[in-house]
């Protein structure tokens, strides 16, 4: 019988067409279709393993437009990589999907996946039906869960005591590039999610902080600004470069004469209306002034621009303003110094002005760049973070090396169970699972087993990265965690000597772990499901 | 000599009797090969690729057939058929095309010998006429007085569907939700009424089912961070007002001729917007919802005022608002004081929520809540795609269930009753039509036969288990797949509404009839586009 994808012929040898544009669509099927699914899986897989762990390397990308992004988080480079394969793209997206949940264990959870496709392939040959095979990855994923919350421990979450939360951004930020000032960068990390977090709702709200890169200074010089960093400078040269107990107007209408929205047009056809014209605008620029000046404004923020006019009366009025401040700051400077966003200046009362204890303008070296730094401001739960460093590589990097130490302290606000790295905590679970396979009476078992061997990859690659001998340290630590009944015991990446991963504080957040397992075994079982892909032609080669 | 006279335009392709009607049934058959493999529990998905780039995982018969892009006309009338299945019930769109294409590769035997479609159309009918009268009187129905009990029902009903599909290992998980969801609704069960939203990052476990509204954040200007974003008990306002500052009129031009009237056009247009928001705030409500947008100033105006908005909501995300906090959508806001109530809904919690990297409004206990919320989590975009098509399914059969009580054993079950009842009819009728309608029986095997295929079990033998199941009266015996044996499916509670079959039935016995009918497709060389010719080629008959 002819199958679809191939021409099927009829009683006089004719062709018969039934899809469209069916002799140059590409077609696999059955268990070749399996096998070029792992092969991609694992492929993509393969590329981040190597950014795993403190030790792991990072990966430099360069876009069509010649941008350089340099970087080990593993959701990074899966989206700069420009997958093209069907199976590859499950897999950006599955730790695309870490990352807006979790914001860590990117790399984690891709190598986890390849993993269990790779070892999928085996059972595969072994004659096992796909699905069976997923079914027992989920079988063995719920065992792993269930280990999981068992080895767990609740952390102790005290505003006063941050050390707990400080080791955990630490043990995120060691495997980045800004692990040379990491307990630097964790600390910030850490107080910059204290000022905001809403510790009732037990939520975080990341609009609140805002982190702000520029190029230059060391990587030490990495501040937390509690209020905000503006990327602007006051709009004439003269005005003051400092205003303590600022009080600012923050406003989002221009400085000229208002306009109809409606399509208008004056008419002016005798001197004596130009001259009426002038008088008016000037008039409005002075009561403009004078509106702000009786609301007892000393500063003057604007989401729009003035002309040369305009900021010459500021100046004369000692009104130092800043203009063109786009509207996520403006949002942020109001919310910080309590004021009110005043769409007119009608409108401008004293209530509404915000309140700043000290706005300056920071310069950096001999760039001529400024920037502006409002401080001490009346409601403290913003905060901006302001990373430098050497060049612009270095300082996206550490950027998004915060984001995900942010993340991770959210995590814990949230939850604050948390279990050990280093691999630790998936050797533990490797070998819980392993026991309880052999209790399955189905072909699940394999399985199970299998899921086991995959989940010992991700201390294997982090053993491989550190330069250790990968298969000999995964087995000492497994049989001593056996002999001593110490989940706790890890890869000791960094060669301190001990690989209880408790005194080393190497400290994960549950979520974190739960949501890689799951979710890389649900994509897995996704990936395994198929067994038919149709490609267009166009993409044959 | 005779002139050749033309009749057809140049190039026209025409081909007719009964090689014909083989060819077209031969196509039907190779439609049908593309999605035999999706069938059951152990069915797998397709992944297809279309022109732009897409992908789509599915299992769903439908849904692969609509992306193959059938050309064929007669090889259409399946994807037709699987189509108005999926419209109708929803489910079961894989099983009517494999039906339809069995029923006619049973029937080509007698076409192939000579005998006149007709004779095998009429037999056709009449066996389906009996089928779905044997359907009726076998089925059984829900007692729907005792609620506990019929959500028992409903719920294995939706786990029967969602058996096959990537989330079999949470059936129970999703079933509850579906089931749950449909039993919120009002006596008509819309379907628009439960609204499905989709956030990836996340693990399956993690989906919930709201018992309200749910919808993501809108784009909000400046000023919405600093609303308030949690009230109870509010007092909700729905509106199709643009609340922004703009332009009154379209193409209006306004003429001015003195600078004193331009300061009184901005203040009109101020005016005119300041009016419509102070009402609202005199109103006294917390929460507007606007399928127009609203702008930045009357964003602000909200903020200082302690209200919350959200402009540019989707429409049928305000429509299910408006079913579950009440209220009335409204155009204008003249006319709008404390007194009128019902213009405005309300509900017990209005909040927002982070989930994943989205922030979502959630309207919950709201006091007429006959809608629901789904919001789906997931690994992959494809994925959560295809959960959400596993979703409707269970939905529609849910929908059915509840409208009509009968159900029937799945898993090939009542299949293989219908064959065996239809086979003992067959030795009762003289002529022609007996061998028909022995072999019309023998092509509703199709289904357990498939089932055991794809699950990789020996299908004959399963099959003579079954025949001597059901020869001996065991009605409701089908495959049972975690065993790799037969057992009672109705016992096992693997249930489907017989409205399912019934319907399916039909379809592919229609379509069986109507290709056969078929004797000569006359195809037009491109003109206009394939597909009316296509249309008009089915029209032939």
């Amino acid at each position: 019988m002819p199958s679809v994808g191939t021409l099927a012929f009829d009683e006089f040898g004719r062709p018969v067409l039934i899809l469209k544009g069916q002799d140059s669509k590409k077609r696999l099927f059955g268990i070749e279709a399996h096998k070029s699914h792992i092969l991609a899986g694992k492929a993509v897989a393969d590329t981040l393993k190597t950014s795993l762990g403190p030790r792991g390397m990072d990966k430099c990308m360069v876009s069509p437009d010649g941008d350089i992004t340099i970087t080990n988080d593993g959701a990074t480079i899966l989206s700069m990589m420009h997958v093209e394969n069907e199976i590859g793209k499950l897999l950006v997206q599955l730790s695309k999907s870490q990352d807006d949940e979790i914001g860590d264990g990117t790399t984690g959870v891709v190598v986890l996946a390849g993993a269990l496709l790779e070892q999928a392939e085996a059972l595969l040959d072994k004659g096992i039906h796909p699905i069976r095979i997923a079914d027992g990855y989920e079988l063995a994923a719920k065992i792993a869960l269930d280990h999981l919350e068992k080895i767990s421990e609740t952390y102790p979450l005290d505003l006063k005591k941050l050390d707990p939360l400080i080791n955990t951004a630490m043990t995120t930020l060691g495997s980045k590039i800004v692990n040379r000032c990491q307990r630097q960068m964790a600390e910030i990390a850490v107080n910059a999610i204290l000022n905001v977090a809403d510790m009732e709702r037990r939520d975080v709200n990341f609009e609140l902080i805002k982190v702000q890169g520029k190029v230059g200074g060391r990587l030490e010089d990495t501040l937390l600004v509690k209020g905000v960093v503006v990327d602007k400078t006051f709009s004439h040269p003269q005005m003051p470069k400092q205003v303590q107990n600022a009080k600012i107007a923050i406003l989002t209408c221009p400085f000229e004469p208002p306009k109809p929205k409606t399509k208008h047009k004056l008419d002016i056809t005798t001197v004596e209306d130009y001259n009426k014209l002038r008088e008016y605008e000037k008039e409005k620029f002075t009561e403009m002034i004078k509106s702000i000046k009786d609301s007892g404004a000393n500063l003057v923020i604007c989401q729009w621009g003035f002309d040369d006019e305009a900021n010459h009366l500021l100046l004369s009025h000692e009104l130092p303003a800043v203009r063109w401040v786009g509207g996520p700051e403006i949002e942020l400077i109001a919310i910080a110094t309590g004021g009110r966003i005043v769409p007119r200046f009608q409108e401008l009362t004293a209530e509404k002005l915000g309140f700043a204890g000290r706005i300056r303008e920071l310069d950096f070296g001999t760039t001529g760049d400024h920037m502006l730094c409002i401080e001490e401001c009346k409601k403290s739960n913003t905060c901006t973070i302001f990373v430098r460093g050497g060049n612009k590589m270095v300082v996206e990097e550490a950027k998004r090396a915060l984001h995900d130490a942010l993340c991770v302290v959210r995590n814990l606000v949230r939850d604050n169970r948390i279990v050990y790295g280093g691999g630790a905590c998936e050797i533990a679970c490797a070998i819980e699972v392993a026991k309880e396979a052999n209790k399955i009476p189905t072909i699940e078992q394999y399985a199970i087993r299998a899921f086991a061997d995959a989940l010992e990859s991700v201390p294997l690659a982090l053993a491989e990265n550190s330069g250790f001998s990968p298969i000999k340290t995964v087995s000492d630590i497994k049989s001593q965690q056996i002999a001593q009944k110490n989940p706790r015991l890890g890869v000791d990446c960094l060669n301190k000597g001990i690989n209880d991963m408790k005194s080393q504080s190497v400290i994960e957040t549950l979520i974190g772990k739960r949501q890689q397992i799951s979710l890389a075994t649900q994509l897995v079982r996704m990936i395994l499901k198929i067994d038919d892909i149709r490609l267009p032609g166009e993409s044959e080669d | 000599m005779k002139p050749m006279i033309v009749i057809l335009k140049e190039g026209t392709d025409s081909s007719q009797g009964k090689s014909q009607v083989l060819s077209n049934i031969s196509a039907c058959q190779a439609v049908a090969e593309a999605i035999r493999t999706t069938l059951g529990p152990r069915g797998m998905d397709k992944l297809i690729v279309d022109k732009r780039g897409k992908a789509t995982i599915s299992n769903d018969g439908a849904t692969i057939l609509k992306l193959l892009e059938v050309v064929h006309p007669a090889a259409r009338t399946l994807v037709d058929i699987a189509k108005s299945q999926d419209a109708e019930v929803g489910d079961g769109t894989t099983s009517v095309v494999l039906l339809a294409a069995e029923i006619l590769k049973s029937t080509r035997t007698f076409i192939e010998d000579g005998m006149h479609p007709t004779i095998v159309i009429r037999a056709v009918r009449k066996a389906t006429a009996l089928v779905t009268e044997k359907i009726r009187e076998i089925s059984i129905n829900i007692k729907k007085d005792d609620a506990k009990e019929q959500k028992l029902l409903l719920e294995k009903c939706a786990q029967t569907t969602l058996n096959s599909k990537l989330i079999a290992r949470q059936r129970e998980f999703f079933a509850k939700m579906v089931v749950d969801a449909v039993l919120m609704l009002d006596d008509l069960l819309p379907l628009n009424m439960i609204g499905i939203k989709k956030v990836t990052g996340g693990s399956l476990e993690e989906s919930r089912l709201v018992a309200g509204v749910a919808f993501k954040k809108t784009f909000s200007y400046a000023g919405f961070e600093m609303q308030q974003k949690k009230y109870s008990n509010p007092k909700i306002a729905l509106l199709n007002i643009e609340l922004e500052l703009k332009a009154e009129r379209d193409n209006a031009e306004l003429r001015l001729d003195n600078v004193a009237e331009y300061q009184k056009i901005v203040d009109a247009e101020w005016t005119i917007l300041y009016d419509k928001l102070e009402k609202l705030h005199r109103a006294g409500v917390n929460v507007v919802l606007s399928k127009l947008p609203i702008g930045d100033v009357a964003t602000q105006y909200f903020a200082d005022r302690e209200m919350f908005c959200a402009g540019r909501v989707q429409d049928d995300d305000l429509k299910r608002t408006q079913k579950a906090c009440g209220g009335a959508i409204v155009t204008t806001v003249e006319n709008l004081d404390e007194k009128s109530h019902q213009i405005f809904g309300t509900c017990d919690l209005f909040e927002e929520i982070q989930i994943g990297s989205e922030r979502y409004n959630f309207f919950t206990g709201c006091p007429r809540a006959k809608t629901a919320t789904m919001i789906l989590r997931g690994g992959a975009e494809q994925f959560i795609d295809e959960v959400e098509r596993s979703l409707h399914d269970a939905i529609m059969i849910v929908r059915r269930a509840v409208k009509n009580d009968a159900i029937v054993a799945g898993g090939g079950a009542i299949e293989m009753a219908l064959s065996r009842t239809l086979r003992e009819y067959s030795r009762t009728v003289a002529g022609k039509e007996q061998m028909i309608i022995a072999a019309y029986a023998k092509a509703f095997e199709i289904i357990p036969r498939q089932l055991c295929e794809n699950a990789g079990f020996d299908a004959t033998n399963i099959l003579n288990k079954l025949r001597q199941k059901h020869a001996e009266n065991n009605i409701w015996f089908g495959v049972d797949i975690t065993r790799e044996d037969v057992s009672d499916n109705y016992a096992s509670a693997v249930w489907e509404p017989a409205i399912v079959k019934i319907n399916a039935i039909t379809a592919a016995s229609e379509a069986a009839c109507l290709i056969l009918s078929i004797d000569e497709t006359v195809k037009v060389p491109k003109s206009s586009s394939e597909i009316s010719n296509a249309a008009k080629a089915m029209n032939m008959d």
